[in-house]
């Protein structure tokens, strides 16, 4: 008896649910023209061709691109053969790696963040502490934590491993004496230029959001309705509206690459992190900066080195990550701190006091309605990268192989 | 060894206009605890209510801190003394390594001290921040008790303890300001533009921005055009006064977006004078769209006036 109520009971919520997306849905949002522009200015046909990097003299050459994903994947660049750059930005996870901090020799000090589209970032990290993609690809190969080695290390590993050879080579020319510090030096620079201009493949693809974008501009009520149900519409609309996302989170890699402070909590064990105010202090004097000799451009220009923002205004700032494929990248902030989508959209809704500098966030007041709206319309930025699956994984490379075995 | 009158605090840790303030002397601190795994972002002044995993973190609100070699000690609180313990009391402790439950060796750091210790215990604990000012000479301390495990009112009426706890060794004032109220010039001057704005104008080359008090008339040419977000690029400011192209012009730049609330993320300055009064404005980036204005101040011929251009993106 009791069972019969419960099946009628079921049976009524269920038909409910099912009925409720189609009453919600009845009318397509309509979009204000300046809500239209907001969405083309996030819409992946918005994103520009990927600047030249005048930096780096064989950026957009292919073959340093195939030498570059050789060394992107191989462990030997590391002290102990076991970490390549491929161990913390694994492919298969959006070239993130599921954990809270980069787990190298030893645990690295921040979250693993995606590369994907990261070639159109003036700075690197989430501090910015680098000013090239070529020259934050140098860094961890020197982190104690992270591979750990040395460049007079790689150096010689590259002069006594035949095919890497030929290839640097070919792409930069006779092979220098190493006993000049300097042309260690220089070989390291050149290992660096060739993982970036790998990672400079590495964008990303055509999203739900794009071709729903693409719907509301041709005012294709039909195709709307198929691409988006009514909790990723109006998500979407808190998102560019309410919810103030788009302050940051702008253009069509939902990034503005900035610094901001967004009041997160220190790591469990650790004193607060200072961001930006530690890495525009490290980028202006890191050896491998715009204004190096390792900058291959003719004319050296360092516009944003030149007029970066310090002080204590950008203390416990940390760079804007993409939004694009978020979905698979928890978890979240800088240390990982975050381990949800909807821990993320509480703590924005929250914007809590900051334990160091000032949170730039204002509380939003959602409800918890409309924050799983937002989560609703973030997941609509998943899609397979644009760029040729060959680039995903490891290279066959015979040296890799032997190797190995 | 002096006595520098009386403050109103039961230590080094005072409540000044909601701030914490933690003072070294004379050298101001803001000064916050967390109990982030229990407490989250919660903010204490001094007692605290469990024995966890706790964040100091002092704000140097004087630009002499940053360049003091700064070190923090916790101690259990063997002086008997309780909330009135001073710096006397401690320095009479005949171990203070082995009453020690913390401590950090002095850094000097530019911005602020921050630390970590877990509680194992609760109980009574004296804090001390030592601030080594100049060499070995000058030696500024701030000595705040506290309690962990605190279960007395949150309240804790400060103002009927009246203590000195700071030791003085050395006796100096300076000027020096709040840094961390730097920028607010910025957002009170965003906060007022609006009212001479009325309706929205879009920055174009075709458009003469008249400045507050009617000296000056700018125009302005981007060379990113049009302009886009996030793309450094640079201004040409074209300044007249009366008809007549300024030379010799110093001009201060300061931009943001007043519905926002936040500044440029870069600092823009002039790079060249490129004569005839023009001026090229260097490191211009916009990081979002919507309503900027950038705010010009120009000094020439011993006359300042300001001119607030409005862009919209």
């Amino acid at each position: 008896m009791s069972l019969s109520v419960r099946q009628i009971l079921v049976a009524v919520v269920a038909a409910a649910i099912a009925a409720s997306p189609n009453t919600g849905c009845a009318e397509a949002l309509s979009w204000s023209d300046t809500e239209i522009a907001i969405l083309r200015s996030l819409a992946i046909d918005n994103l520009p061709p990927l600047p030249a990097d005048p930096t780096n003299s064989v950026a957009d050459d292919p073959r340093a691109a195939e030498f570059g994903q050789q060394l992107f994947f191989d462990a030997r660049l590391s002290a102990t053969g076991s970490v390549s750059c491929s161990t913390c930005h694994q492919a298969e996870r959006h070239f993130t790696d599921g954990l809270d901090k980069g787990q190298g020799i030893g645990q690295s000090k921040r979250n693993t963040p995606s590369i994907v589209g990261v070639a159109y970032s003036p700075w690197l990290y989430w501090d910015g502490r680098r000013d090239s993609l070529w020259s934050q690809a140098l860094s961890p190969l020197e982190d104690p934590v992270e591979h750990g080695g040395n460049r007079q290390q790689y150096a010689h590993f590259i002069e006594t491993t035949a095919e890497y050879l030929e290839q640097y080579e070919t792409l930069f020319g006779a092979w220098p004496d190493l006993s000049d510090p300097a042309s260690v030096d220089l070989v390291f620079a050149n290992l660096g230029k060739a993982i970036a201009a790998y990672e400079r493949l590495l964008m990303p693809g055509r999203s739900r959001f794009d071709d729903y974008v693409d719907a509301v501009v041709a005012n294709d009520a039909a195709a709307k309705q198929e691409l988006f149900n009514p909790d990723e519409e109006h998500g979407l609309q808190l998102f560019i509206g309410e919810a103030n996302c788009t302050q940051c989170h702008n253009g069509p890699l939902f990034t503005n690459n900035e610094f901001h402070n967004t009041g997160v909590l220190s790591y469990p064990g650790e004193v607060p992190d200072r961001g930006r105010i530690a890495g525009v202090r490290e980028v202006l004097s890191t050896q491998f900066n715009c204004r190096s000799e390792f900058n291959d451009a003719q004319f050296k220009e360092c516009a944003e080195l030149e007029f970066a923002r310090s002080g204590y205004e950008v203390m416990g700032a940390f760079r804007t990550p993409s939004l694009r494929n978020l979905a698979g990248t928890a978890p979240f902030m800088h240390k990982g701190q975050l381990k949800s989508l909807a821990d993320v959209l509480q703590h924005y809704n929250d914007a809590p006091d900051a334990m160091i500098g000032h949170n730039e966030a204002k509380a939003l007041n959602l409800d918890d309605r409309e924050l799983q709206q937002i989560e609703a319309f973030l997941n609509t930025l998943t899609a397979p990268l644009s760029t040729d699956s060959k680039w995903l994984v490891a290279p066959v490379v015979p040296a890799i192989q032997a190797a190995e075995e | 060894m002096s006595v520098p009158g009386l403050v109103l605090s039961h230590g080094g840790v005072v409540e000044e206009e909601d701030l914490c303030v933690i003072k070294v002397n004379y050298l101001r601190g803001h000064f916050k605890i967390y109990q982030p795994l229990l407490d989250g972002h919660k903010e204490y002044c001094e007692d605290l209510p469990n024995a966890s995993e706790t964040v100091f973190v002092m704000e140097y609100l004087h630009e002499s801190l940053g360049e003091a070699a700064v070190d923090f000690r916790i101690i259990r609180d063997v002086t008997g003394k309780g909330r009135f313990a001073r710096w006397e009391d401690v320095a009479e402790v005949p171990d203070l390594d082995s009453a020690t439950v913390f401590y950090r060796e002095p850094v000097i750091d530019p911005d602020l001290l921050t630390v970590v210790h877990d509680f194992k215990e609760e109980g009574d604990f004296i804090g001390i921040v030592t601030a080594n000012v100049d060499g070995d000479e000058t030696i500024y301390r701030a000595v705040f008790p506290f309690e962990v495990g605190f279960t007395g009112f949150g309240y804790w009426p400060f103002f009927i303890v009246l203590l000195i706890a700071i030791q003085v060794q050395y006796l100096m004032m300076s000027g020096k300001f709040k840094r961390w109220r730097q920028g607010g010039n910025l957002v009170a001057l965003l906060a007022v533009m609006p009212l001479f704005f009325a309706g929205k104008a879009v920055a174009d080359s075709q458009t003469a921005w008249q400045s507050n008090r009617g000296v000056y008339t700018v125009t302005v040419t981007s060379s990113l055009e049009p302009i886009v977000i996030n793309q450094i690029h640079s201004w040409t400011v074209h300044i007249t006064s009366n008809g007549e192209p300024v030379s010799n012009a110093v001009l201060a730049i300061a931009g943001g977006m007043p519905a926002h609330d936040h500044g440029m993320p870069t600092r823009p300055r002039v790079t060249e004078e490129l004569g005839a009064g023009n001026y090229k404005l260097g490191g211009m980036r916009f990081h979002m769209q919507g309503d900027w204005e950038i705010s010009i101040e120009i000094e020439a011929n011993g006359k300042t006036d300001t001119v607030v251009v409005m862009l919209s993106l």
